[in-house]
C-alpha cells in the first residue's frame, strides 16, 4: 500500500437535474469544501484545500475524480499549489479522471508555484467516453526566491494523458529543469516566466471556433505569447507564455467563458477572488 | 557488393521526396517575427530543436521501435505510432509528419520487401495507424541490419539537413553557411544520440513550451512559404 500524504476520491452523479456528490472521501492534506452551486444549471463546484499550505519533500497525493452520465463539475482549488524545496525527493501527485458520457468536468485549478529548489511531478491520466467535455487549465509559476532569480526551482514536469473510449488522444509533457536549460532563450520561456496551458476536448469543437478564439485573443501583443490548435480528435489546446498569473488567467477565463456560453449555455462563472 | 549503411543513406539523401522540405517546424514563425535572421541564430534554434524536442519524440522512437522489432513486439511498434502523433500537439506539425510519414511509407514499399512496411500501410488506410517517418525509417535501418546507434544518428542527420536547407531558403543563408552548421552540429549530433541511448521512458515527448508554441503560431503566420 502506498501512503499518500493527501487522497481526494469524488464521484459525482446527476439526480433529478442536479449533480451531487455520490461519494466524497478525503484523507491527510487534502480536503474539499462544502459544493457550491452557481448558477442555476444544475452543475456542481468543489473546492479543493491543501490544509498543509504547500507541498514539501517526498510528499505523495493522489486525486480520483468519477463523472456519472451527463453530470457537470467544476473542480478548482482555493489558492494555488505550491511546491517547497524538495532536497531529496520530489513532490507528487497523480490525478485519475473518468468522465461517462454527457458528463462535463471543467478543472480549472490556481496555479502551481515552483519555489527555489522544487521538484515536482504530476500525472493527470482522463479517460473520457464518447459525448463528455473535458476543460482544463494549468498555470506553472516561479515562487519568489531570495537570490532574485527568476527561475530558482530544479524541476516542474507536469503530463497529461487523454484518453477517449480507451485510445490515447491526447499526451502533453512539459518538464522545465532551469539549471540545465537555456530557460530564458529561444525555444524555451523566451523572456516570460508564466506558461499556461489549456486542454478542450468535446465534440462541439470546429474550426470557426478556432477562429473565433483568435479574435478574442491578441496574437500581436508582446505582453504575451499565445497559441491555439487542434487537437488529433475534437478539442484543442491553448499555451501562453507571459508575465503575471492575472495575464494568463485573463486569457484562460475569455476562452472559458465562450465555451461555457456556446457549449453549455451557462453564464460566465468568477471563480477567482481577483 | 551490398552495403547496409549505403542503402539507408538513401533515405537520408535531400533527393529523397518525403515532403519534408515543405516543413519548417516552428522556424518560419522565429524568421517572421525576426528572431532567427542569421547563421547564429539558427544554430541556436537548431540546437534547441534537436535537443529539446526532437530527442525526446523522434529520436527515443527509433530505439523503441527498433527494440520492439528485435523482439518482434508489432503492437508497441503500433502503440509508439499513436503516440508520436498524439503528443504533437500542434496541428500542423503533427499532420505535416504524418504525410512525411506517409510519403516515406510509399517510397520504401517500392523499394523494399517488408511485410511490417505493408501492415503499417494497411493500419493507416483502416485508420488504425497515423504514419511517422522515424518509424518506416527504423524499421528499414532495422531490416538491412543496420545498429541501432547507427540508424538513429543517420535518422537525426536526415533531419538536420532537411532543416538546414529550409533555413537556407527561408532566412536565407549562403549556401556556405548552411555547410558550416551541418560541419558544425556533427558533434551536437553525437551528443544527442547519447542522450537518447540515456532516456527513459519516461522521458517520452518533453516538449520545450517556446518551440511548441511557434509552432501552433504557425498556423497564423501571414506570409509562408512552409506548410509547418
Amino acid at each position: 500500500m502506498h501512503e499518500w500524504t493527501g487522497e481526494l476520491r469524488l464521484d459525482i452523479e446527476k439526480r433529478h437535474g442536479k449533480s451531487v456528490a455520490k461519494n466524497v472521501y478525503f484523507q491527510g492534506a487534502f480536503k474539499v469544501m462544502r459544493p457550491v452551486y452557481h448558477d442555476d444549471s444544475g452543475q456542481v463546484c468543489y473546492y479543493i484545500l491543501n490544509p498543509g499550505g504547500g507541498y514539501l519533500n517526498g510528499d505523495r497525493y493522489r486525486m480520483s475524480i468519477s463523472l456519472e452520465e451527463n453530470a457537470a463539475l467544476i473542480l478548482t482549488t482555493q489558492s494555488a499549489t505550491k511546491v517547497y524545496k524538495t532536497p531529496f525527493k520530489e513532490a507528487y501527485q497523480e490525478t485519475e479522471i473518468n468522465l461517462k458520457a454527457g458528463s462535463i468536468l471543467e478543472y480549472v485549478p490556481d496555479p502551481l508555484i515552483g519555489y527555489r529548489a522544487a521538484k515536482y511531478k504530476q500525472i493527470n491520466r482522463i479517460n473520457m467516453e464518447k459525448g463528455s467535455t473535458l476543460l482544463y487549465t494549468d498555470v506553472i509559476t516561479p515562487g519568489w526566491s531570495p537570490d532574485g532569480k527568476r527561475f530558482s526551482y530544479d524541476r516542474l514536469q507536469l503530463i497529461n494523458e487523454i484518453y477517449l473510449d480507451g485510445a490515447l488522444v491526447a499526451y502533453d509533457h512539459i518538464k522545465l529543469t532551469p539549471a540545465d536549460q537555456e530557460i530564458e532563450e529561444i525555444g524555451f520561456m523566451e523572456g516570460y516566466t508564466h506558461l499556461g496551458s489549456m486542454i478542450v476536448v468535446g465534440e462541439e469543437t470546429n474550426a470557426d471556433l478556432l477562429d473565433r478564439l483568435y479574435d478574442t485573443v491578441n496574437i500581436a501583443s508582446s505582453e504575451y505569447k499565445i497559441g491555439v490548435s487542434m487537437l488529433a480528435v475534437k478539442g484543442f489546446t491553448v499555451r501562453v507564455l507571459a508575465n503575471s498569473t492575472q495575464n494568463v488567467e485573463a486569457i484562460f477565463s475569455k476562452i472559458h467563458q465562450i465555451i461555457r456560453q456556446e457549449w453549455f449555455g451557462t453564464k460566465p462563472t468568477m471563480l477567482r477572488k481577483y | 557488393m551490398f552495403n547496409p549503411t549505403l542503402a539507408l543513406f538513401q533515405l537520408c539523401d535531400s533527393n529523397f521526396p518525403t515532403g519534408a522540405f515543405s516543413h519548417s517546424y516552428g522556424l518560419e514563425t522565429y524568421i517572421q517575427e525576426g528572431k532567427v535572421h542569421n547563421q547564429a541564430t539558427f544554430s541556436k534554434w537548431l540546437d534547441v530543436y534537436l535537443n529539446e524536442q526532437l530527442v525526446y519524440a523522434d529520436g527515443l522512437a527509433t530505439r523503441i521501435a527498433y527494440e520492439a522489432l528485435e523482439g518482434n513486439q508489432q503492437e508497441d511498434i503500433w502503440k509508439l505510432d499513436r503516440l508520436l502523433a498524439v503528443q504533437n500537439l500542434p496541428r500542423e506539425t503533427r499532420e505535416g509528419t504524418q504525410r512525411i510519414g506517409e510519403g516515406m511509407l510509399n517510397l520504401v514499399e517500392s523499394l523494399y520487401d517488408v511485410p511490417i512496411i505493408k501492415a503499417y500501410k494497411e493500419r493507416i488506410k483502416k485508420k488504425q495507424a497515423f504514419g511517422h517517418p522515424a518509424i518506416v525509417f527504423t524499421i528499414i535501418g532495422h531490416h538491412l541490419n543496420v545498429s541501432l546507434r547507427d540508424t538513429t544518428l543517420y535518422y537525426l542527420y536526415s533531419n538536420l539537413t532537411t532543416l538546414v536547407q529550409n533555413a537556407v531558403r527561408a532566412i536565407p543563408l549562403g549556401q556556405t553557411a548552411g555547410q558550416k552548421t551541418m560541419q558544425q552540429f556533427q558533434p551536437v549530433l553525437v551528443k544527442a544520440l547519447e542522450k537518447i541511448e540515456g532516456l527513459k521512458m519516461d522521458d517520452f515527448g518533453i516538449v520545450s513550451p517556446g518551440l511548441e508554441l511557434s509552432q501552433m503560431k504557425h498556423e497564423r503566420v501571414n506570409i509562408r512559404i512552409f506548410m509547418s
